[in-house]
């Protein structure tokens, strides 16, 4: 959505976006404090829950649309993103959110990411990264580290993971953020803007799996580790500095905007309604459609 | 005179046999004729062999035809490699261009003696008129203008407009060449004139259109605003019509960045609540199958267009092929019932591609439109379509009242749960991939599953009485029972055509709905039937097989089946139930007994 489009604040409270359905994630998960934050920065931007299409995955993570007032999509493994182009495109007035996990996003979908960048279209991709398969039981995610045993790695993982923030720099990115649930006030922010952003905007969230990640990998962790790139002065127009900042993903925990393009690049739904309102005069009555087959 | 004349031409891809075949087809179109362009390519992206075939009639014409009537090789190599799609037989006069140096009692062609066969310095005609041998296909229209009485004007005003871009010298150097040719044609008569007969009397000007463009067309009649797909042999021109017209009409589209990517989107913009489409091939609905199976839980309405090529795997990219109906139908995890229509011609396309809306629409379904390379590719001559007699139906959104405490999957009467879309106040909902009850929610209950699969399945049953969906030709209570789908009906119909000139008593079932399977109008077809043939494109005869599964079918109806690249003719079927009829005689069937 464009940023000019945000409703009065006070319009609607966190609670408005909390659905009746009951998380099935474990106690403590590092997704519980995900989706409050979501709560929190979408009544930040105080958009109606009916205006708002929730998409996700397969995957624990990917049961949150269910757990908001928004619509919501719980699709297939992986194709949140391209789902979420589609509702986007079919109807640009609504505001768009796309969630999932670190399998979804970077292994089973992976392909669709560096698209989804490119073609810029106006969505809130929020990944919550557990280094970890959790709803299969403990195998190794695309962003597990080397060496890392688990379920389908009796003897450690032979592969370095990916790192998510610089491949989404790396692809051309205009808005790219880290946040962990360790600071659920932090996120929202983080989240609004990502959301108010115009274009393509990524949110990397250290979210902690309890029952078969890493012990390093949990909120009190984070809570120690954590870095706020604002209070390291971070200028988040430096892209290459973001690119040097990102490549510590999996030693530094950094959190805020890492990137964020001062000129947004045009959307596709925005140079799609311009194209349309150039070719309408061009257009043949509908019943008389055939006629363009007529040979001269 | 003749009123029905197949043409087929080949040569190398520079010498512009195909586009020939479409100056030849503009000018039938012109001319009031009904006509047929099919192209064929060999696997080069540019150069390599090119061929067409040309069927023109002062009759509607239902198939590509069997044996030319007229071949013409720029080049034997080339001519040879398309086989049996440019048969020449012994009544063909077979015209190729001297310099191949070939004598014309010593043609290349196996065990065939054509009814005549002449040299043509083509080459040398081009060059002498136009200074180039480019300047072939002119000489070559001029030829054929002379000797099938056909075209003279327009092919002249169509080669005039085709160069003008190209400035007043090469118009003018290819307007020698055509009358060269022409020239040539009237100096030497052929021993059997193959003239066409006047089609005034058929009246108007027609449209020229092929199906992959006749389906993107009718999808935007349908009311489609969104598309969505990626580029594969033979489905892109969809694409590639809607990637200019789409826009005019409000629409949206999207090259994306896979199959996958392509069908999700489509997904999503009906969830947004919009009519939206796709189109592929056979290995591109190998990778839509998951989420076509998410739009049959999810209840989405969607058309997703599979233009049939052969497989399995890469298999022939460029050849038609029926081998995808067991895909269509069975490609799903999990107890599904999709909906899939075959269009049977160019026209039929139109008419289909709107049902596949109007169905998706009503029941919230993805469906299935089983187009084929033979029908997506070739041009037809298409009469005047009324587009207002075709009622566009649209999704049922919930009322005001089923707002409140609304429940998007809500078990009917009819099984249909009014939609709604985001923007909708009162209407939010998750929709799912996994089950999930009535209101949405995610649920394991095996109860919940069993109620919702019903749901799902029965919302359909009311297609298997869709009678309009079924055409039925020939004699009513004939004991002789042709099947066809696809392309391949055409060549059924005309089949049927000949067995009934010869005597025999058949019918004939065209199915535009292959599945669900309609029992109880294959029940009804077979009754009193004591053989038949099912005729398919495809080396198992799936539909053959899929109405078995569902269906006693009496077993003297067999499978008349060759896979893709092997062209099945109306001949073939008509001496294959020749052959029927006579095997019956001998055990004394006397309601075999050809009549008269």
């Amino acid at each position: 959505m464009s940023e000019t489009l945000a409703r009065p604040i006070e319009e609607y409270q966190a609670k408005d976006y909390k659905s009746d359905l009951k998380p099935i994630w474990c106690p403590a998960c590092g997704d519980y404090g995900v989706v409050q934050a979501i709560y929190r920065a979408l009544a930040g931007v105080g958009r109606p829950p009916h205006e708002i299409a929730f998409v996700s995955g397969i995957g624990c993570s990917s049961r949150i649309p269910g757990y908001t007032t928004a619509y919501g999509f719980n699709s297939v493994h992986g194709r949140a993103l391209p789902i979420a182009q589609g509702i986007k495109l079919a109807n640009p007035e609504l505001l768009v959110l796309v969630a999932g996990g670190d399998g979804d996003g970077f292994s089973i979908g992976g392909g669709h990411v560096a698209h989804a960048v490119r073609r810029n279209v106006d969505l809130t991709y929020i990944v919550m990264d557990n280094q970890i398969y959790g709803l299969t039981k403990g195998q190794l995610s695309p962003t597990s580290p080397r060496g890392l045993k688990t379920s389908s790695s009796a003897w450690g993982s032979l592969e370095d993971p990916v790192n998510p923030l610089l491949y989404v720099l790396g692809y051309g990115a205009s808005f790219v953020a880290q946040g962990t649930p360790a600071d659920m006030a932090g996120l929202a922010v983080v989240i609004e803007q990502a959301i108010r952003y115009p274009g393509f905007a990524f949110v990397n969230v250290q979210s902690p799996c309890v029952t078969y990640g890493q012990a390093e990998q949990s909120l009190k962790a984070h809570k120690a580790m954590m870095q706020r790139l604002e209070d390291l002065g971070h200028d988040p127009t430096d892209r290459l500095r973001a690119m040097a900042l990102a490549s510590e993903y999996g030693t530094k925990l950094y959190t805020g905007v890492l990137y964020r393009n001062p000129s947004p690049p045009p959307t596709y739904e925005v140079e799609a309604r311009r194209r349309q309102e150039e070719t309408r005069p061009l257009a043949r009555p509908k019943e008389r459609i055939l006629e363009m087959f007529r040979p001269e | 005179m003749t009123s029905d004349l197949m043409l087929g031409m080949a040569g190398s891809g520079g010498d512009g046999i195909v586009s020939a075949g479409d100056a030849l087809m503009t000018a039938a179109s012109l001319e009031g004729y009904h006509a047929v362009l099919t192209k064929s390519f060999g696997p080069q992206i540019r150069g390599g062999e090119s061929s067409c075939r040309l069927r023109v009639s002062t009759r509607p014409v239902l198939s590509t035809g069997g044996t030319l009537d007229v071949a013409v090789a720029l080049n034997w190599e080339d001519f040879l490699r398309f086989g049996d799609e440019l048969p020449v037989g012994g009544r063909t006069t077979v015209v190729y261009d001297s310099q191949t140096g070939v004598a014309p009692d010593r043609l290349p062609l196996p065990e065939v003696v054509p009814w005549e066969a002449i040299p043509v310095p083509i080459g040398e005609m081009a060059k002498k008129e136009a200074g180039t041998e480019r300047a072939k296909n002119s000489v070559v229209l001029g030829l054929l203008a002379g000797w099938l009485g056909m075209g003279r004007d327009s092919l002249l005003a169509g080669i005039r407009k085709r160069f003008a871009k190209k400035g007043p010298e090469v118009a003018e150097s290819n307007e020698r060449a055509f009358a060269s040719g022409l020239r040539f044609a009237l100096e030497h008569p052929l021993r059997e004139p193959r003239a066409l007969e006047s089609a005034s009397a058929t009246g108007a000007r027609k449209l020229v259109v092929d199906g992959n463009e006749m389906c993107a067309a009718a999808a935007l009649f349908a009311g489609c605003e969104f598309f969505a797909g990626y580029p594969i042999t033979p489905s892109s021109e969809i694409m590639h019509f809607l990637g200019r017209e789409i826009w005019k009409y409000g629409g949206t589209m999207v090259q994306a960045e896979d199959e996958i990517a392509g069908v999700g989107a489509v997904v999503g913009a009906s969830f947004a609540g919009k009519k939206a489409m796709t189109a592929t091939s056979g290995p591109g609905m190998s990778l839509k199958t998951e989420t076509l199976g998410l739009a049959t839980i999810a209840e989405l309405p969607l058309v997703c267009v599979n233009v049939q090529r052969g497989g399995p795997s890469t298999g022939i990219p460029t050849k038609s092929e029926q081998a995808d109906l067991f895909q269509a139908c069975f490609s799903a995890h999990g107890d599904v019932v999709r909906p899939v229509l075959a269009p049977t011609s160019v026209e039929d396309t139109f008419a289909v591609t709107v049902e596949a809306f109007n169905i998706a629409e009503q029941y919230q379904t993805p469906v299935i439109i089983l187009s084929d390379q033979e029908i997506a590719q070739r041009k037809e001559t298409v009469e005047e379509i009324d587009t207002s007699a075709f009622v566009l139906v649209e999704r049922r959104r919930p009322t005001s009242s089923e707002l409140e405490g609304y429940e998007r999957f809500r078990i009917t009467e009819s099984g249909v749960s009014p939609i709604s879309h985001p923007g909708t106040p009162g209407g939010n909902y998750l929709a799912s991939g996994i089950e999930h009850n009535e209101r949405g929610a995610p649920t394991a209950s095996g109860e919940v599953h069993e109620r919702m699969n019903e749901k799902r399945i029965r919302k359909l049953d009311p297609l298997k009485r869709r009678r309009d969906l079924f055409r039925l030709e020939g004699d009513r209570n004939a004991p002789l029972a042709l099947i066809a789908w696809g392309s391949l009906a055409g060549v059924a119909r005309e089949g049927l055509a000949l067995a009934r000139a010869q005597g025999i008593q058949a019918k004939l079932l065209v199915p535009t709905l292959l599945y669900p399977v309609a029992e109880e109008v294959y029940r009804e077809f077979f009754e009193g039937v004591q053989a038949g043939l099912v005729v398919e494109q495809s080396h198992l005869g799936q539909l053959h097989r899929i109405i078995r599964m569902f269906v006693n079918v009496p077993s003297g109806v067999e499978s008349l089946a060759r896979s893709g690249s092997n062209p099945i003719v109306p001949a073939a079927v008509a001496a294959r139930l020749q052959k029927m009829v006579l095997a019956f005689q001998r055990r004394r069937a006397p309601e075999f007994e050809p009549a008269g």
